[in-house]
């Protein structure tokens, strides 16, 4: 029981920051752009991309997950492309739509 | 003798060397081009995260408890590299004839301990201890807060092995071949280990996959080559659809062997259409899900069993399970096993599993 409760309590704590998606991403990120297929995509078209590819790819396996901070949402998007065997461009993409 | 074969192997060598040049730096490259900024800018951070639950089953009447605890964690190393390590800890705590309570040990394992170097937009090396790329029961779905039922296919011991993971060397990774057709591949090689809680057999093997993302479907085959005792090969396929007008996910798999050969097909379905109590509905899942296992009878005479089976059996299971968050949910199920000899009993299970992730460090952009 003390194990559940502090565990619950954790992610109390950890949901609060992990609920929200991170605040917009600084000038240098916004301006940034990714290919896709040859075609260059602007940010907003990599977060509607990432978010197609997000309900296609992880949605294989499991629920949609909650946001994470940013930094730990990189490692986890790194973690399942070697899982899931994400492509690079799913990798991108992902990270995009759940860190912006 | 001994100058000639040291100078083919040299040669041999030499090819090797060649082919790795071609396959992990000339794609690099072409891979430099395509990188984004944006996702470069954040610097990842170790993650530690905990998969637990508490499941209770009742296999032909007798209460079995399942705590189980799952640490895993995530070390990214600069910008292609990563550390990921995954342990269990688990008990099956059961009444005992003649004693109070429920007894059980404590089991620990080792699920993996691997380094992984992303070479470039095709390979991934992984080294180390490493799960065993057999399908996509084993990999993918396994993880107690993942699977929708929680008794283990009946084909699992077909392509997990007894261990479940290999230690040596594999080459994976998932890349475009076509506008909307993703392939994804996974090679590896496996030696002997006797190390306590980390076993494995010497293997080799491979699984390929053709993913479609516009219609979420998902078809591909495994197969593997054991290099010790018997040196039997097992093969198998894997499906996977999630129909895109429906909260719907379709899974089955087939795998054979010289143990017997077997199949399930999973189906789930998110009652979040239902036009009723939607606050309530849209957190509940309904799966179903049937399966056979058809055993070696040569097997089953010689060894006593194959894959931890002695006679063929059949499974029809459903459940249901409530989503109070996609990492904490409410799990039950009812499930009915035929097999002769005495094997029919019902199987129900009935528990709560959770996962948390937390960063190690900060978690702002660099």
């Amino acid at each position: 029981m003390a194990a559940w409760a502090f565990l619950l309590c954790g992610a109390a704590g950890a949901q609060q920051q992990e609920t929200r998606p991170a605040a917009p991403q600084s000038s240098a990120a916004a301006s940034t752009e990714a290919t896709n297929g040859g075609g260059k995509l602007d940010d907003a078209e990599l977060r509607t991309e990432g978010e197609k590819r997000f309900h296609a790819n992880c949605g294989r396996c499991h629920q949609a997950p909650q946001k994470f901070p940013p930094r730990m949402m990189a490692t986890i998007v790194r973690h399942m492309r070697v899982r899931a065997t994400l492509t690079e461009k799913d990798m991108q993409a992902i990270l995009a739509y759940m860190t912006q | 003798m001994r100058s000639i074969s040291l100078s083919v192997g040299r040669r041999g060598w030499l090819r090797i060397a060649a082919g790795l040049i071609v396959l992990f730096v000339a794609p690099v490259v072409h891979a430099q081009s395509d990188a984004s900024d944006s996702t470069a800018l954040i610097k990842p951070v170790p993650v530690f995260s905990v998969q637990t639950g508490f499941i209770t089953t009742f296999e032909g009447g007798t209460p079995h408890l399942g705590p189980l605890v799952t640490p895993l964690l995530l070390v990214p190393v600069g910008d292609k590299w990563l550390i990921e390590t995954r342990g269990t800890l688990e008990s099956d705590l059961a009444p005992q004839p003649g004693s109070p309570g429920f007894k059980g040990s404590l089991e620990s394992n080792v699920d993996y301990l691997q380094l992984d170097y992303i070479a470039n937009k095709y390979v991934t090396v992984s080294v180390g201890r490493y799960l065993t790329p057999f399908g996509i029961y084993n990999e993918r779905l396994y993880p107690i807060f993942i699977r929708d039922l929680q008794t283990d296919p009946l084909i699992l011991g077909i392509e997990a092995g007894e261990y479940g993971a290999g230690t040596g060397a594999m080459l994976r990774g998932g890349f475009d071949v076509a506008q909307g057709v993703e392939f994804n591949y996974a090679a590896y090689f496996s030696a002997n280990s006797t190390v306590e809680h980390m076993e494995s057999d010497r293997a080799a093997g491979f699984r390929a996959g053709v993913f479609l993302p516009g219609p979420r479907l998902e078809v591909g085959g495994s197969f593997q080559h054991l290099l010790q005792e018997e040196r039997k090969n097992s093969f198998g396929f894997h499906f996977e659809w999630q129909p895109m007008p429906l909260p719907l996910d379709l899974r089955a798999e087939y795998a054979r062997s010289y143990d017997g050969s077997g199949y399930w097909i999973e189906s789930a379905y998110k009652l979040s259409q239902v036009p009723v109590w939607r606050n309530t509905m849209r957190h509940v899942q309904v799966v179903a899900r049937m399966q056979q296992f058809f055993v070696n009878p040569e097997v089953v005479e010689e060894e006593g069993d194959a894959a931890g089976f002695t006679a063929n059996t059949n499974m029809f299971e459903i459940g249901v399970n409530y989503y109070f968050r996609d990492d904490f949910r409410f799990v039950s199920s009812y499930g009915r096993q035929f097999a002769p000899q005495g094997g029919n009993e019902n199987v129900w299970t009935i528990g709560m599993t959770y996962r948390v992730a937390l960063p190690v460090g900060h978690g702002d952009i660099r």
